[in-house]
């Protein structure tokens, strides 16, 4: 499991976490939430040890991230990043087998090729697997990076937990695509594994996440379930703007609609 | 049935390199026969054959054309190669050692040390000489590599504008300083400044050649251990490092290979440019940019096209010889322009 105890961070006023705690079980998507700059980027950074926290722990697998190398920490976490720089043609079979990198060492096994294969499946994307990656849509992109993580951290299964960080992984998809993306990350963390997702789309947090932790001005405004920490009044608080969380007659799950107040539909209403 | 691709490519351009040293060996004022070649490299080792030679052409061979093709192999394959190593590095097709400035950055400090009285005891036609002056021009290297390197990264991204604008900077800064020291300097001091500006082999000796050896085999045989790490730097320094990469590491590795490199071919021949841009480019186009096979394949084509542009060079318009700078150019400068124009339409930070 992922640990995250008490993080300080500060590199100026404007950017700096205080007091960030949580843990994230195996078999849980989390979901981290707030308006833009509120730091949920940076917490990720923390988290995955591409920043030093100024003083706090982050323990995976009950390791301080700080004990774990960069190799063995590779193994079995994986981080798909809001913005890639790719800028050289590679195929998007090349790029998929960057993510099996850690596993061998000169050239790729049989087993790292089914891994490819399997997770190229799995996204969607097996009919691009021999495209060049610059010719691709900015959301077929993300989806060969989605696939490339996959593979990173699939494979051979032991008693310890994978983890998956995600920062905006539905950047740039369609909505299909949002729902596959989201999907595919649920189905990883209900296999005995951790997700943790910055999302901007409140809808689909209500919809996939097991966690919420929500996020304001660097400060946590809340962790625990879905449905108790995502209400109207913290909502609305978090991003600034009225936010109401409708229940749909005859839909599966929630959605939230800003400016609910002022339209004052009750017929929508309804629960 | 890429790797059948690779190895048909491996083979034919290292049967097109035998036959490009064996013609600069053999051709030019004094032509000597592949069968005579081979009849006086094995008379060296203590052989008699039966095929027949002259003292001339035996000296000519072994004084002259044998340590220059020698230093064409070097440095066509380690300039190729650095400039791979480079460009995985910037994450970029267009960083070439001599476009962002690290070639002019070594030539400067070659400059700067001759005028400054290195050369007093006239050691550049020694091995050692050859070593302090690789050891001089790889400080001017490393610091310019890391300079515009500092400048052109923003963010864990390669600014291409800032990394190209950086270059031209550096190289008009260096040109400036070398012509700030050729004021201060005699006449036979002129003279070589003039040689490291054009850029040639024609002062190959068999000290420079064992004056670079040891700095150009270094990074042709170390850098492509690296290819997997440069694949992952493509995505961005963070991914890499997600991927397990010891970013720092590699970066300092590369950085101080490639330096190494440029030095060294810069300490005894100048400035030749665009190598690192051309043969790198030509082998992504036919293998794709994997850097495993990339860093194998460039040095090979790299000594290909140096020992070919050399013989052009010499034997173009005999008895005068071109600088082989002026040959590289004329290849590699609207190859750079093409390279600019696609840039353009594929990128969005350009």
């Amino acid at each position: 499991m992922l640990r995250v105890q008490n993080i300080q961070f500060r590199i100026s006023p404007n950017l700096s976490l205080s007091n960030i705690s949580f843990d994230v079980q195996a078999g849980e998507v989390v979901a981290i939430l707030g308006a833009n700059g509120a730091g949920k980027s940076t917490l990720l950074k923390i988290i995955t040890g591409a920043l030093k926290m100024n003083s706090g722990n982050v323990f995976i697998n009950d390791l301080p991230i700080s004990y774990w190398t960069s190799k063995e920490l590779s193994k079995c976490t994986a981080v798909m990043q809001q913005q890639n720089q790719l800028q050289l043609p590679f195929t998007v079979c090349e790029v998929v087998m960057m993510g099996r990198y850690p596993h061998f060492k000169t050239k790729a096994t049989l087993e790292d090729e089914n891994i490819v294969a399997c997770v190229l499946e799995k996204t969607g994307i097996q009919k691009l697997k021999d495209r060049n990656y610059l010719s691709l849509s900015g959301g077929e992109q993300q989806r060969v990076h989605l696939a490339r993580v996959l593979a990173q951290i699939s494979g051979k299964k032991n008693a310890e937990p994978r983890y998956l960080f995600m920062d905006e992984p539905s950047n740039n998809l369609d909505i299909r695509h949002q729902h596959s993306a989201l999907n595919v990350a649920k189905e990883f963390a209900q296999e005995g594994n951790c997700v943790v997702a910055v999302l901007h789309d409140l809808n689909l947090a209500l919809q996939y996440a097991d966690k919420i932790i929500l996020l304001k001005n660097g400060a946590m405004k809340g962790f625990g379930a879905v449905s108790t920490v995502m209400t109207n009044e913290s909502l609305s608080d978090v991003y600034d703007l009225p936010l109401t969380i409708f229940y749909p007659p005859s839909g599966s799950h929630p959605m939230v609609i800003p400016f609910a107040n002022n339209i004052n539909n009750n017929e929508l209403i309804n629960n | 049935m890429q790797s059948t691709k690779i190895r048909a490519i491996t083979i034919s351009i290292s049967c097109l390199l035998i036959v490009s040293v064996v013609m600069g060996m053999g051709m030019g004022a004094v032509s000597i026969s592949p069968l005579q070649i081979m009849a006086i490299l094995v008379g060296k080792i203590g052989m008699n054959t039966s095929i027949q030679y002259s003292d001339v052409q035996e000296s000519v061979l072994v004084a002259i054309r044998l340590p220059r093709v020698l230093l064409a192999v070097l440095i066509g394959s380690s300039l190729a190669i650095s400039g791979a190593a480079m460009q995985g590095l910037f994450r970029n097709p267009l960083a070439d050692p001599s476009l962002i400035g690290i070639s002019s950055g070594a030539s400067f400090a070659a400059v700067a040390a001759i005028v400054l009285g290195i050369n007093s005891v006239g050691i550049i036609t020694s091995v050692a000489g050859t070593y302090a002056l690789s050891f001089v021009t790889f400080v001017g290297a490393l610091i310019t590599a890391v300079l515009v390197y500092r400048l052109s990264q923003s963010g864990g991204k390669t600014i291409i504008t800032t990394m190209l604008l950086a270059g031209i900077a550096i190289n008009s800064l260096a040109g400036a300083g070398t012509g700030l020291f050729t004021y201060a300097a005699n006449d036979a001091q002129l003279r070589s400044i003039t040689f490291w500006m054009l850029g040639s082999l024609g002062g190959a000796t068999w000290s420079s050649v064992l004056g670079i050896l040891p700095f150009t085999l270094l990074p042709v045989f170390v850098l492509p251990h690296y290819a997997k790490a440069l694949n992952a730097f493509s995505l961005g320094e963070a991914n890499a490092a997600h991927l397990g990469t010891n970013t720092e590491r590699v970066k300092i590795i590369i950085v101080l290979l490639a330096a190494l490199c440029v030095g060294a071919s810069v300490a005894v021949a100048g400035i030749i440019g665009f190598v690192g841009l051309v043969v790198p480019h030509i082998i992504r186009l036919s293998i794709g940019p994997d850097n495993r096979y990339l860093l194998l394949l460039t040095p090979i084509l790299g000594a290909l096209l140096l020992v070919s542009a050399d013989l052009a060079a010499r034997t173009l318009f005999i008895p005068s010889e071109l600088p082989i700078g002026i040959i590289t150019s004329l290849i590699g400068a609207p190859f750079f322009l093409y390279m600019v124009v696609k840039e353009l339409k594929t990128q969005k930070n350009f």
